[in-house]
């Protein structure tokens, strides 16, 4: 995978992060996968359509979830519930807004389908070109997982 | 507390107008995520989401005519994001009443509503902010 697509993503994770979260959120790895897992806690997918198709799936492990949805409404949430799957759907949704914006700086225009939850438990094919990086912060780890091929027809 | 001093912009009526907004919002997710029986907490739940409903039009205005006022470039963009915002508070409005008020798409919507809020303030408004400060300075450079 073009490392554009994964610089683009990572960039738009640590500036999100930094801005609603005051986290700080650093790649540990960076491997090939032909398939995304998702984890027990808040899974969030998103299609991106345009020079680049592809999805993206956030994998948020339950104690995370909890401590950013806290973090960011300033009180104690205990439970994963619908309140708490929403906000990090649009976490995501804003995260990979930023990441469309910065491959908008290679010349890639692209459109992002809205967020969708997948439950725990799920192994989904990812396609040729994906990558899983695990992101590391200081309230736990979680993954983002990218699948990006470039349309044939744009040349790039 | 769902505001933060960050989040300020420099400008009065604005940042007013934010605590407002970040006051009412964490009212309604606190009686959203609230005990109890879901139809008892559902009055509250009306009563702010028609406030919140009027309050963001009247924000939206206000930010908008002060943008106009000091000649902000960004203004057309950052109203677009109003109008689209505004238009998915009338789709949910419209999906909970064809729902009966139904607890959890009314959740689904403060998570997206809180997320949606602080990243508009911390990011977009703050672009606002930037301007009008640089205005106030290339001003000052003038008169000198």
């Amino acid at each position: 995978m073009k490392e554009q697509y994964v610089d683009s993503f990572l960039k738009a994770v640590q500036d999100v992060f930094a801005l609603m979260l005051d986290l700080r959120a650093e790649k540990t790895n960076e491997e090939n996968v032909d398939k995304f897992v998702t984890t027990d806690g808040a899974n969030v997918t998103i299609g991106i359509r345009g020079d680049l198709s592809g999805t993206v799936l956030f994998t948020f492990p339950e104690k995370m979830a909890l401590e950013m949805v806290k973090i960011m409404a300033g009180m104690e949430i205990d439970k994963l519930d619908n309140f708490v799957v929403s906000a990090l759907s649009e976490v995501a949704n804003i995260i990979s807004g930023n990441a469309l914006s910065n491959l908008n700086g290679y010349n890639y225009s692209c459109d992002l389908d809205p967020p969708q939850v997948v439950d725990a438990g799920k192994a989904i094919p990812a396609g040729k070109e994906a990558v899983r990086l695990p992101l590391k912060t200081g309230i736990g780890e979680f993954a983002l997982n990218i699948a990006l091929e470039e349309d044939d027809k744009t040349g790039k | 507390m769902l505001s933060k001093d960050k989040y300020k912009i420099g400008v009065a009526l604005i940042d007013q107008q934010h605590q407002e907004l970040f006051r009412r919002v964490a009212d309604f997710i606190a009686t959203v995520r609230g005990q109890g029986d879901w139809e008892e907490r559902l009055a509250k739940v009306k009563a702010t989401l028609a406030f919140m409903q009027e309050y963001v039009v009247t924000h939206f205005a206000d930010e908008e005519a002060y943008q106009a006022s000091i000649n902000y470039p960004g203004l057309a963009a950052h109203k677009q994001i109003h109008d689209s915002f505004k238009q998915e508070v009338e789709q949910y409005a419209e999906k909970f009443a064809a729902t009966g008020f139904n607890e959890d798409l009314i959740q689904s919507f403060a998570g997206k509503l809180m997320a949606w809020l602080i990243n508009h303030v911390a990011r977009e408004d703050q672009r606002i902010g930037e301007f009008a400060r640089q205005e106030v300075r290339s001003n000052e450079r003038t008169i000198c």
